[in-house]
């Protein structure tokens, strides 16, 4: 482990799932061991329908594993879970509820009395860029801003790990560069332990300490690196590009197969 | 959680006990609790019979004609030959002219205002100008139940045939087709799902109405016998009858569903 | 090409028919008044009978037994949303709920509304309570199928983001499944208007002194056709107000609902 932080937050040993599909057994996760350190932003790297979702939803308490376990700070943990909070694909803001609203849901959800988790959420809202829509509705807003408040209700709840499901990939090009950068800014602002999931190599290693590449479905490791580029990077620099070209070498091949 | 306990006892299959055991269990309760009500007085006799004696009238009723003068079995062959030809006429006529009307706009105009003002007023509402007019025979039953499933047999046709995907219209096109190939071809076909909707509706509508047709001009059939079980004081024979138009009702839906499954099988493999 | 002119010569065209139609319904309704002169009135003698009716009042004014008829189903839909979106929300939520009190439902469900009215009136007799519960046990059913199908339905999106938050089952339900089942529900009542404003009528046909239903049916028994067209005439449009009511109320409660 070569990370700063050597504490290590997270632990997965031996996840695996299957679906049972017209009674036979559909593996989609086999036996991924891996661990997560604290605040530092990790990303998985791997091409669509790898079953990096599943993993997330398993690491998230949305989903049980078929066998494994997973640790939190060194406890064994069992489904959802106070610290451990998701950014979705498809972003799932409430429509009924105001940006406000949506932010402020995991407090409410807690009993945080109205006036703290307002000031809270308010906070959240003003980080993220979107001071002054408090009381707009999701279907008012565009879609960078509508997963600018999926970041701030996540956020909000104070998780100390935030997973991240390919959050961009709804969003235009432009867009995604744009929110590419706000959400390192906002991870140096607070820094929290991030799982962030991806399929563009680029997003992979301009966003991540350490990229674990995924193979195609069912998911399993098959390859870990550590990025050591400064920050701002940029994704023209030849030691990138090198990174690039190392990297998707090892993806092709999967492909191929 | 109840899978845990289940796995427990040794069974993963807790599907059978929530759609089987569990129902059968609570329609067992359901039965006791009404017989063990009227049996110690709680509910009067002459409010609701027991469960117990309307087997009995059940099975007396096959064959005895008394008190309104017909047999059970008469009853509801009467309310279904009835029911069944005016729902059917209702879709022979009612779903074509829904298709008609969804493709041509010449016709979709000139039927639309005739039927926007029919349209609003419930089937019940019909009847009694249909009874004035055609008196109280079989004929004026039949165009009151025409009249209940014609509206949704339109409507569902007219709706889903307006829904036919565009790309594959444009796609017809291109290959040539004219304008009533590509309404025979592709409108026809994308619209069945909203079709069957509608005759299920349609379906449903007809039973009601038949029902109420039968109340309210006598004669015979299963509506005309629990009304006269009111008149007699024939809570069982009340009760019974609305079993058996509630069986009958929910039988035809069944069919109806085995009916549209074959037809979506065939449809695919064209 | 379509040319302005052309596109004008068709909508003229297409006016043309609508127009043609209702002055053939109208021709022909003349024409019939013409040759069945006892049974069947002519527009002006329609006419006429509203004037008589609206001087000299049947039991009590037109307006009173219109308002009577929709009093009723008011609040005999009202009570089935109440109760119903309770009901339907549990058969949605909890399977244990839909095996037991479900299958109760399903038994009885088939039965139709009217079929009720003798085991009704033999109960409770021909007053208002009766229709009420009348309409009652036709609208309930409604509420129920969609609202347990707007739960069923909800947006496993929203019920994982609901679980994330930690939500238990009671928020669950309050801050997420019951606000996303809300069209479904809409769409129910919206029906159930309409099928209570049926019910009440034939619930009024079969036993009333009051009643839109009553005065349909009076008409009936008395050969005055007149009387039984103004009165579905009114049916159709009350018909027609409740459903434009409902949409609207549906239109302004989901306003995220038109962007889908």
């Amino acid at each position: 482990m070569s990370v700063e932080n050597g504490k290590i937050k997270l632990e997965l040993e031996n996840i695996s799932k299957s679906y049972k599909v017209k009674k036979k057994d559909f593996l989609v996760v086999d036996n991924i061991s891996l661990e997560v350190c604290k605040n530092e932003f990790l990303v998985l790297l791997g091409p669509g329908l790898s079953g990096k979702t599943v993993l997330l939803n398993i690491i998230a308490g949305i989903e049980e594993p078929s066998s494994g376990k997973i640790f939190l700070d060194g406890e064994q943990i069992y489904g959802t879970h106070r610290s451990i909070c998701m950014v979705f694909q498809k972003i799932g803001l409430l429509p009924w509820k105001t940006v406000m609203g949506n932010t402020e849901i995991g407090l409410k959800l807690s009993g945080v009395p109205k006036r703290i988790r307002r000031k809270t959420a308010q906070k959240f809202i003003e980080m993220v860029g979107l001071k002054g829509f408090e009381n707009a509705y999701p279907h008012q807003l565009s879609g960078g801003m509508k997963q600018r408040v999926g970041i701030a209700r996540a956020y909000t709840n104070n998780p100390d790990i935030l997973i991240l499901d390919e959050p961009f990939g709804q969003l235009d090009a432009q867009t995604r560069y744009s929110m590419q950068d706000e959400i390192l800014r906002i991870w140096e602002i607070q820094k929290k332990t991030i799982i962030f999931v991806t399929n563009n190599i680029e997003e992979a290693i301009y966003l991540g300490e350490r990229i674990i590449l995924f193979g195609k479905c069912p998911a399993k490791v098959k390859e870990v690196y550590d990025i050591k580029l400064q920050r701002p990077r940029n994704n023209m620099d030849p030691d990138f590009l090198k990174l690039r070209k190392l990297i998707s070498s090892n993806m092709d091949i999967d492909l191929g197969v | 959680m109840s899978k845990k306990k289940i796995e427990l006892l040794g069974f993963k299959r807790d599907k059978w006990i929530y759609n089987i055991i569990i129902p059968v269990l609570s329609i067992i309760t359901f039965l006791l609790i009404w017989e063990l009500l009227v049996r110690y007085g709680i509910i009067p006799t002459r409010y609701l019979p027991r469960p117990s004696e309307l087997i009995n009238t059940f099975i007396d009723k096959l064959s005895n004609p008394k008190p309104e003068g017909s047999t059970l079995p008469m009853n509801i062959l009467s309310s279904l030959r009835i029911s069944l030809s005016g729902f059917l006429t209702a879709v022979i006529i009612g779903v074509p002219l829904g298709w008609f009307m969804g493709w041509y706009k010449p016709i979709d105009r000139f039927v639309k205002p005739l039927f926007e003002t029919i349209r609003p007023i419930p089937p019940i509402a019909w009847i009694p100008l249909t009874i004035l007019l055609l008196g109280i025979g079989i004929r004026a039953k039949v165009y009151i139940i025409f009249f209940a499933a014609f509206v949704p047999c339109v409507i569902n046709a007219y709706t889903g045939i307006r829904l036919a995907d565009i790309t594959l219209i444009n796609v017809a096109k291109t290959c040539g087709a004219n304008n009533f190939q590509i309404f025979v071809k592709v409108g026809i076909p994308s619209s069945f799902q909203m079709v069957f909707a509608g005759i299920r509706i349609a379906l449903g509508a007809s039973w009601t109405t038949l029902v109420a047709a039968e109340m309210l001009a006598a004669g015979s059939g299963l509506g005309y016998m629990i009304l006269m079980g009111r008149q007699f004081a024939r809570p069982d024979l009340i009760v019974l009858g609305m079993l058996i138009i509630g069986s009958i009702g929910a039988l035809m839906a069944i069919v109806l569903s085995k009916i549209e499954q074959r037809m979506e099988v065939w449809r695919f493999k064209k | 090409m379509e040319t302005k002119k052309t596109r004008f010569i068709k909508k003229a065209f297409y006016l043309l028919l609508s127009l043609s139609s209702i002055a053939l319904l109208i021709i022909g309704w003349i024409f019939l008044a013409s040759r069945r002169p006892g049974l069947f009135p002519s527009p002006q003698e329609t006419w006429d009978r509203l004037i008589l009716f609206l001087e000299k009042p049947l039991r009590g004014p037109l307006y009173k037994h219109v308002w009577d008829s929709l009093r009723r189903v008011v609040i005999a839909v009202a009570a089935a949303c109440g109760l119903g979106v309770i009901f339907g929300t549990a058969l949605g939520w909890s399977r244990l709920f839909k095996s037991t009190f479900g299958t109760i439902f399903e038994i009885i469900r088939p039965i139709p509304p009217i079929a009720w009215v003798p085991l009704i009136t033999i109960w409770f007799g021909i007053g208002e309570f009766p229709k009420i519960l009348l309409v009652f046990i036709g609208t309930f059913a409604i509420v129920v199928i969609n609202t347990a199908a707007g739960v069923m339905m909800a947006e496993p999106l929203y019920l994982a983001v609901g679980k994330i938050f930690q939500a238990n089952n009671f928020q669950m339900i309050r801050e997420i499944v019951l606000p996303a089942s809300i069209p479904a529900i809409f769409a129910g009542i919206r029906t159930a208007l309409g099928v209570g404003w049926a019910i009440v009528l034939a619930a009024e046909m079969l036993g009333s002194i009051s009643g839109t239903g009553f005065l349909i049916a009076r008409g009936m028994q008395i050969g005055d056709t007149a009387l039984i067209f103004i009165c579905m005439f009114i049916i159709g449009i009350i018909g027609a107000l409740l459903s434009l009511f409902a949409s609207f109320i549906e239109r302004r409660v989901c306003p995220w609902r038109t962007e889908k």
